[in-house]
């Protein structure tokens, strides 16, 4: 467990920050990322449509709420929800053997892949360490 | 109230605030969703004006006539096993290299038929974008794909002679 207070709290901005940005990305173009998460092939149009226009808002109020230190253990949990989805989802798609852009960073996005793993194991890493980190008593 | 009921409760609020927001920023988006738009593709003809769905009649008839460049956005394997006669191999798992020269070099009027597996794929339309913003201007997406080209029972080469 972590319990080093200065670290935690860096986690809060990195790992709120990168969320925050995540979503802002996303939520510019909703076709976009419709069509990013189309191109997993897993749900047809209507549910693509509907995450990409809840999805981004979802990563930006709870990276908000995080790195804000507001409602801690429940957007930490969100945010290491949706990251145990996207490890699954990476992994699902690498099995199928499909080339699809990750639709992770906007602009940044590359292809969803091993690298992308890391990326979300490095993030699910600092989720976890906040979501289980000591209750403060002050 | 328990520590991990406050929680639950906290992300339900964050989840349904997620959904108000993303419907109240992005209403006319879900009102023309509603209406029945976007349901075939993402594509708003407002973006991507030079890109048109077509049947498999309309590729065949495009084809028969024979003015037409035919692309097969299928990896190379899939291409050489069977593909539309005169077509030409653009991957597009090789999306992230630039299009070869003579692709560039054809004339940004010219009529463009581009084509994927069929059923749930989605690599035509993306080779179709990656045109449009090349400057081409009458894309057309041949949505039914290769699987319903054979299937009608219309020719097919093999091998990576046009490649």
């Amino acid at each position: 467990m972590l319990k080093n207070k200065t670290l935690l709290v860096v986690f809060r901005l990195v790992l709120g920050g990168l969320f925050v940005y995540a979503g802002i990305v996303k939520v510019l173009d909703p076709l976009d990322f419709a069509q990013d998460i189309r191109n997993y092939r897993l749900v047809g149009q209507a549910l693509s449509f509907l995450a990409a226009v809840v999805l981004p808002w979802l990563e930006i109020l709870a990276g908000v709420a995080l790195a804000a230190g507001v409602w801690k253990r429940a957007s930490a949990l969100i945010i290491t929800g949706l990251l145990v989805f996207f490890i699954l989802l990476t992994l699902v798609t690498i099995a199928r053997g499909l080339d699809v852009e990750c639709g992770c960073f906007g602009a940044l996005s590359r292809k969803s892949g091993f690298g992308v793993i890391l990326e979300d194991l490095g993030m699910l890493f600092m989720g976890l360490g906040l979501l289980f980190a000591p209750e403060r008593r002050d | 109230m328990s520590e991990t009921r406050k929680i639950v409760r906290q992300v339900l609020v964050i989840g349904a605030l997620s959904v108000l927001v993303g419907a109240a920023v992005r209403f006319p988006l879900v009102k023309r969703f509603a209406r029945g738009e976007f349901r075939e593709t993402f594509l708003s003809p407002a973006d991507y004006p030079g890109i048109r769905l077509i049947t498999l009649r309309e590729a065949e008839d495009l084809w028969a006539v024979g003015e037409v460049v035919i692309f097969d956005a299928r990896p190379e394997r899939s291409f050489r096993e069977g593909h539309v006669p005169r077509a030409r191999n653009l991957p597009e798992a090789e999306s992230r290299q630039k299009f070869p020269a003579d692709v560039l070099e054809l004339p940004r009027e010219r009529v463009i038929v581009v084509y994927c597996e069929g059923g749930d794929c989605q690599s035509s339309l993306a080779l179709a974008k990656r045109l449009h913003d090349e400057g081409f201007k009458d894309i057309r997406v041949m949505t039914g794909g290769w699987a319903e080209w054979i299937k009608a029972g219309l020719p097919a080469e093999t091998g990576d002679a046009e490649k």
